[in-house]
C-alpha cells in the first residue's frame, strides 16, 4: 500500500480527483466528509489531509511515502526528499512587491515582511542586498502599509489583494506550482509502486 | 512473528563483522580541542558541536563524530594500509532533530594504499553491515567523479543542476535547459542520471552512453569493477547506483554509498572515498570508510517485536523438561524465557514452545 498526503483545501481535492482520474480513488472519499485518513478498498491507496505547510513534513519523517507540496513550501524549508513531477496546479509566483511609490533606500538595510523568511534571506543575499526580516503569519500586505515594513516577499496569484492595498509587484522570486514529492527511502523499496503513480500522473499533466 | 534485531546485537554482529575481516578496534577519546572541528567544518555531518572550556582555558569539544579523531591520530607507514572500526557515542543533532543527542555510531575506515579490492571489501562490509541489522535492505553508490564531470558540463549553472539532480528534479532542470541553451548530450546525461536506480548493471550501461569527459568515463569504468565485485558476492539486488547522491566534493573524492532499511524513513548508512580530509592532515594515500547511524534507527530497534529468541512455555508438570530444553537452547546460543502457563501474555519471542498439558 501507498501512503500519500494530500493538502488540506482547494489544490489538495484538486489533486485528490487527479489521482482518481488515474486509478487511485477511493470509496471512502466526500468532499463533505471530516474523515483525515481514507483508503481504497482495494488496499492500493492510503490518503490523509495534512495542512499544507505539513505535507513535506510528513513525507520526510516517512509516515507518507509521497505527498503534494507547494514549491514555495520546498523552497523554504529545503526538506530532503525527491521532487518527482510539477502536477501544474496552484500556479502562481513568488514575488517581491511594495507601495506603488516605493523606492529602494540602498543606505539602509530593507525591510521585509513575510511568512518565507528563508525564501527571502537567500534572494536578498543573492543580491548582495542588507535585510532585516520581520516575520508575519497572515495580512502580510499590512507591513508596508502601516509602515513596518519596507518590502514584503509573498505569493501572489491575481495581484487582486496587493493591487486593493495600493501595493504592486516589483520583482519575481520564482514560480510556484504544486509538486509531487516522496520520501528517499520509500523511493528505494516501494519503487515500481511510486513510479508507477508518477507515470500516470505525468499523462494527465502532459495533456 | 515479525522479527527485528535489538541494538546491542546489532552493534555486536556487526562488530564480529569487522574482526573477521581483520579490522582493528579505534577508540577515541570524548573530548577534542575544538579547532579540529572547527577547522574542518565541511567534513562533519552537521555543524553544531558541543563545547566547554577545560580547565587550563582551552576550548574544547565533546565529539560530535570519529573520523575526524580518527584521521588525525592515524600515522600510515608509506605503501601502507590500516584498517579499523569503532562503536562510540557522538553528540551531535539527530536526523531532523532541534536538540542535541547522544548518538550511537558504528563504522569502519580503510587508511593508506586504497585500491579496487579495498573499495569492492568495504562496499561489502556494508552491504553486509546493513544484513545484519534487516535482510530487507538498500545500498546507492554513486561516484563523485560522475557527479561533478556531469556538472562541469553546466559551467557555473553547475551549482544550480546539482540541487536539481538531488532531488531528482526534471522538471525545473528542463526549464533552466530552456533558458540556458544546454547542450542536448548534456541535457539527456543529466536525465540520465537522475533517472539513474534500480538494475546498477542496466544504470552503468545507460550512464555509459551518455559519457561526456573523461572524469564521467573514469568514474563509470571504476563502477562496474565494484558492481561486478559485488553482483559476484551475492549483492546484485541489493544495491543501485543512483547519482542524486550528488555529495559534497570537498569532502568525498570518489565512491559513495548510502544505506536504507525498510522501514526507516532516513538514510542510515553514508560513507566513501575521502581522500582529501586525509591530505588536508598532511597525510599521503587514500581513505574509504562508512558509519551506520544507528541513532536513526532507535525507533526502528524500540518497535521491536521480540524479547527473547525463544519463549517456553511450562506448568507443574513440565518443571523439569522446559529446564532441560531452556539448557540446550541457550548453549546454542539462543536467549530462553521461561514463563508459567497461563502468564505470557505480555511476553514476545521468535519462538514459542509449548510444554504445558494444555499446549
Amino acid at each position: 500500500m501507498i501512503n500519500i498526503a494530500l493538502p488540506k483545501g482547494r489544490l489538495g481535492e484538486k489533486v485528490y480527483k487527479m489521482l482518481a482520474s488515474v486509478g487511485y480513488g477511493c470509496d471512502e472519499y466526500s468532499e463533505d466528509s471530516r474523515k483525515l485518513v481514507f483508503k481504497d478498498s482495494k488496499g492500493e491507496v492510503s490518503y490523509f489531509w495534512v495542512k499544507p505547510a505539513d505535507v513535506s513534513v510528513y513525507v520526510e519523517l516517512g509516515a507518507a511515502d509521497i505527498g503534494v507540496v507547494g514549491k514555495d513550501i520546498l523552497n523554504e524549508y529545503d526538506p530532503d526528499v525527491y521532487e518527482l513531477l510539477d502536477l501544474g496546479l496552484g500556479k502562481c509566483k513568488m514575488c517581491v512587491a511594495a507601495k506603488d511609490d516605493w523606492q529602494d533606500d540602498m543606505s539602509v538595510p530593507l525591510r521585509v515582511a513575510t511568512k518565507f523568511t528563508h525564501t527571502a534571506e537567500k534572494y536578498f543575499a543573492q543580491k548582495g542586498r542588507e535585510i532585516e526580516t520581520i516575520k508575519l503569519n497572515g495580512s502580510i500586505e499590512l507591513g508596508p502599509v502601516l509602515g513596518i515594513s519596507d518590502v514584503i516577499v509573498d505569493i501572489v496569484e491575481t495581484g487582486s489583494t496587493l493591487k486593493e492595498n495600493n501595493l504592486r509587484v516589483f520583482e519575481c522570486i520564482s514560480e510556484i506550482s504544486a509538486r509531487l514529492i516522496a520520501n528517499k527511502s520509500a523511493y528505494k523499496f516501494r519503487n515500481a509502486e511510486i513510479k508507477k503513480v508518477v507515470e500516470k500522473l505525468s499523462e494527465v499533466t502532459k495533456r | 512473528m515479525k522479527f527485528r534485531i535489538r541494538e546491542e546485537q546489532a552493534v555486536a554482529g556487526i562488530t564480529a563483522l569487522f574482526e573477521s575481516y581483520g579490522y582493528k578496534n579505534f577508540k577515541s577519546g570524548c573530548f577534542e580541542e575544538y579547532s579540529l572541528y572547527r577547522e574542518n567544518e565541511k567534513f562533519l555531518v552537521g555543524k553544531n558541536v558541543i563545547t566547554f572550556t577545560d580547565l587550563t582555558g582551552r576550548l574544547m569539544a565533546i565529539r560530535p563524530d570519529v573520523t575526524l579523531s580518527l584521521i588525525r591520530r592515524t600515522d600510515i607507514a608509506v605503501g601502507a594500509t590500516e584498517k579499523y572500526f569503532y562503536n562510540e557515542r557522538v553528540y551531535r543533532r539527530a536526523a531532523g532533530g532541534r536538540d542535541f543527542r547522544e548518538i550511537l555510531q558504528t563504522g569502519a575506515e580503510v587508511v593508506g594504499v586504497i585500491d579496487s579490492l579495498c573499495e569492492a571489501e568495504l562496499a561489502e562490509l556494508i552491504c553486509k553491515s546493513l544484513q545484519i541489522i534487516s535482510p530487507s535492505y538498500a545500498v546507492d553508490i554513486s561516484h563523485v567523479g560522475f557527479t561533478e564531470g556531469l556538472l562541469s558540463e553546466f559551467g557555473s549553472d553547475g551549482e544550480e543542476v546539482k540541487n536539481y539532480l538531488r532531488r531528482k528534479d526534471v522538471h525545473d532542470f528542463l526549464k533552466l535547459a530552456e533558458n540556458k541553451k544546454f547542450k542536448i548530450e548534456a541535457i539527456d546525461a543529466f536525465i540520465a542520471a537522475v533517472n539513474s536506480d534500480g538494475d546498477a548493471e542496466k544504470t552503468l550501461e545507460l550512464a555509459r552512453r551518455n559519457i561526456l569527459n573523461k572524469s564521467m568515463e573514469n568514474a563509470v569504468d571504476e563502477l562496474e569493477k565494484l558492481v561486478r565485485r559485488l553482483t559476484c558476492a551475492g549483492f546484485g539486488d541489493k544495491i543501485s547506483i543512483n547519482f542524486s547522491m550528488a555529495n559534497d566534493a570537498d569532502y568525498y573524492s570518489g565512491l559513495v554509498f548510502g544505506g536504507y532499511i525498510d522501514g526507516v524513513p532516513q538514510c542510515v548508512l553514508s560513507g566513501g572515498r575521502y581522500d582529501n580530509l586525509l591530505h588536508k592532515f598532511g597525510k599521503e594515500g587514500g581513505a574509504i570508510g562508512f558509519a551506520v547511524y544507528l541513532g536513526e534507527l532507535e525507533r526502528y530497534f524500540a518497535a521491536s517485536d521480540c524479547i527473547v529468541d525463544r519463549l517456553i512455555i511450562y506448568d507443574d508438570g513440565s518443571e523439569d523438561e522446559a529446564l532441560k530444553c531452556a539448557e540446550i537452547a541457550q548453549r546454542g546460543g539462543k536467549s530462553v524465557r521461561l514463563c508459567r502457563s497461563g502468564q505470557q501474555s505480555a511476553l514476545r519471542a521468535v519462538e514459542i514452545t509449548d510444554l504445558s498439558s494444555g499446549g
